[in-house]
């Protein structure tokens, strides 16, 4: 993917950058908000990275003018306020995601797996499939290898937000955000639990394990 | 109506006091003084009659004269009474008391026959060869004193009535005014920095310490607003070189290859920033509730939506580690309340958390959900410790931790926020003996109030 971060912090910027780059995607880093705002319009960027307070112009502004010129690159804000408002004031101009720092920075990349390639609008499937496992969303039944799995309303949420997203690393905070709607810091690494239940549920029974932990990052289904 | 404890009521009432006393202080002295000049008129009139009388020399001829005059003076104006040391009495009464030099006789002492004067100044003198007494109706003199008293009262009474209504009027305009600066004082104490005194532009003393409040509050805003900028410009400063280090610890995992020892010493210097910078958020996240920040943005909430997601999210790990976690509501709801959905989750995730912290393991955690006359309650019942009586208020506070409690994790953040949150949706937040634990009660403002 080609990426533009504008980002003023000397050691974030280039390690956010350099992160990208090892990760095989094409990074330009901009310092400045003028200078950002002009390369993001003529850059045809797939994901911008914007730091909050910029020096020229701050990055709400930024992407608040990007949008006026009709440009709908997806974007996603980081931020060391974090305060209550400040995520609603990000997606209100016009941010797809919203970071706050310090981040890991598998959250980083996993975000911009998701925004970056936004699953598709086709034709809405009815089932879901991981190797032998298959969801079947109108009748709400999930089975492996032919044995029905019987989940609990919030574990086949769970299930479902994975399997939809297949092959992309889903973080702790983006699964609390998508499956519970949960966006304070609950202080506890819930998601966890929910997750080995869930695992207790569709891998343990089984002989391969299809929910991945992915280091430092989160959960992936990766299965063809 | 301007209570009689309003300063220019008051005022106005002294000086008019004031006013009156000394108007009838004047009019008193000057009654005396064109009184005793009266008096001393009816004297010498007196002393003249006397002299006069003096003057006929011979007996027969006083007595002939003192008869005629006795006939032809009218007692109402002036009594005589000749007593002679021989002889029938000459009068123009039938009784006069016996006197020496002067006197005032009133009425009552005198016996009469006509109708007479209320009171008499007399002088009783030796003259020829009897007892002369002469006696002058003071009828002017007390009708002067009655003028006198119309004088004063005719004078007084619209001075008074005409001062009353000043300082009512005046004491109606100052109370405006008051009025004014002490509700805009009492909204400023609530928080509402933007409050100001509507000030006209006279210059009196109220409108002056309105403006003076005004210059306070402007300059107490402006300070707020720079502190606020001050707190966002700390987060940033202080929060920057937290993710660098974030950043670098991350970098040498990423780079280096580590020793099983060396990667677990990186994860705990990575958990520990973690938990730096979410104690600072949480203080930034306190600060700003406590600013009224979001108070725009509370919205119709179902609580039950809410309370079912936060107890199905925690649920499961609340179970493994050995808790009873349970929602109870009493009815179906809507349980409908002005609030944030996500705040209000997070009160609920703070209590049961610290439920989860405090009680035993094996103990029980109730969420509650009610109406209880029209006001949603929520509430989180344990039956762990307890907090005692006294520490109630104080758990509430930032960064406060019971002793017993230095030990566990959190960051003493968890409860002042709960208050915060309360306290901006209007909401009564109580703490309660659940004999034995504790119980959080959370009672929200009737809709529409």
């Amino acid at each position: 993917m080609k990426i533009l971060v504008i980002e003023d912090d000397k050691t974030t910027g280039p390690y956010i950058a350099d992160g990208l780059r090892e990760e095989g995607h094409s990074v330009d880093l901009l310092a400045n908000g003028s200078e950002g705002l002009i390369q993001a319009s003529v850059g045809n960027y797939d994901v911008l990275i914007v730091d909050r307070m910029l020096p020229g112009i701050d990055g709400i502004n930024l992407v608040k003018t990007l949008r006026g010129a009709k440009n709908q690159t997806p974007v996603i804000f980081l931020t060391s306020l974090g305060g209550v408002d400040d995520r609603i004031e990000g997606l209100n101009a016009g941010g797809d995601d919203y970071l706050v720092k310090p981040f890991a920075f598998g959250e980083l990349s996993a975000r911009i797996a998701a925004i970056g390639r936004r699953p598709q609008m086709q034709d809405e499937p009815t089932v879901l499939r991981a190797a032998d496992l298959e969801m079947n969303l109108l009748t709400r039944k999930v089975s492996r290898a032919g044995q029905t799995i019987d989940l609990l309303p919030r574990e086949f949420a769970l299930l479902e937000h994975l399997l939809r997203r297949k092959g992309r690393v889903q973080t702790r905070t983006m699964l609390m955000e998508a499956v519970w709607d949960i966006h304070f810091d609950p202080m506890t690494n819930v998601v966890d639990t929910h997750i080995s239940r869930l695992r207790g549920k569709v891998d343990k029974p089984f002989d391969v394990e299809l929910i991945e932990t992915v280091r430092g990052s989160g959960y992936r289904i990766d299965a063809p | 109506m301007p209570a009689i404890h309003s300063t220019p009521l008051r005022l106005t009432a002294i000086l008019l006091s004031i006013f009156v006393v000394a108007a009838s202080i004047t009019f008193t002295v000057a009654y005396v003084v064109v009184k005793s000049g009266f008096d001393n008129a009816l004297l010498q009139e007196i002393d003249q009659t006397v002299a006069s009388y003096r003057a006929i020399g011979d007996q027969t001829d006083l007595l002939e004269r003192l008869s005629q005059d006795a006939a032809a003076t009218s007692p109402e104006m002036r009594i005589i009474q000749y007593l002679p040391d021989s002889g029938p009495r000459i009068a123009n009464v039938v009784g006069f008391p016996p006197l020496s030099g002067y006197a005032t006789v009133p009425e009552k002492l005198i016996r009469h026959r006509d109708s007479i004067a209320d009171s008499y100044l007399a002088k009783s003198a030796r003259v020829g060869r009897g007892q002369l007494i002469v006696a002058l109706t003071r009828e002017r003199v007390i009708e002067i004193g009655e003028v006198f008293l119309m004088v004063l009262l005719v004078g007084l009474l619209p001075t008074i009535g005409i001062a009353g209504a000043a300082g009512y009027v005046v004491a109606r305009r100052a109370r405006v005014k008051l009025d004014r600066i002490q509700a805009a004082l009492s909204d400023l104490a609530a928080g509402q920095m933007a409050a100001r005194v509507a000030v006209d532009g006279n210059h009196d003393d109220l409108s002056m310490i309105g403006e003076a409040v005004n210059q306070m509050a402007s300059a107490q805003e402006a300070l707020l607003a720079s502190m606020r900028q001050v707190s966002g410009d700390i987060a940033h400063d202080l929060k920057t070189p937290i993710q660098r280090v974030a950043v670098i610890l991350d970098q040498i995992r990423r780079k280096t290859v580590l020793t099983d020892g060396q990667d677990a010493l990186l994860d705990r210097a990575l958990d520990e920033t973690d938990r730096i910078v979410r104690t600072f958020q949480a203080l930034l996240q306190l600060a700003q509730i406590e600013g009224g920040a979001v108070r725009d943005r509370l919205a119709p909430t179902d609580l039950r939506h809410v309370v079912e997601g936060v107890v199905d999210f925690l649920g499961p790990d609340a179970d493994d580690r050995g808790f009873q976690l349970d929602l109870v509501t009493t009815e179906p709801g809507p349980f409908t309340v002005l609030g944030d959905a996500q705040l209000l989750g997070q009160v609920l995730a703070n209590l049961i958390e610290n439920a989860l912290r405090h009680v035993p393991t094996g103990g029980r955690i109730r969420v509650g959900l009610s109406n209880d006359a029209g006001r949603v309650v929520l509430s989180v019942a344990d039956n762990g410790p307890g907090v005692p009586p006294d520490e109630r208020d104080n758990v509430l506070r930032r960064l406060y931790r019971l002793e017993r409690s230095r030990t566990t994790d959190g960051n003493g953040l968890g409860l002042a926020l709960v208050a915060a949150v309360c306290d901006l949706h209007g909401a009564e937040l109580r703490l309660n003996d659940n004999a034995p634990g504790l119980v959080v009660r959370i009672a929200f403002p009737k809709s529409g109030e």
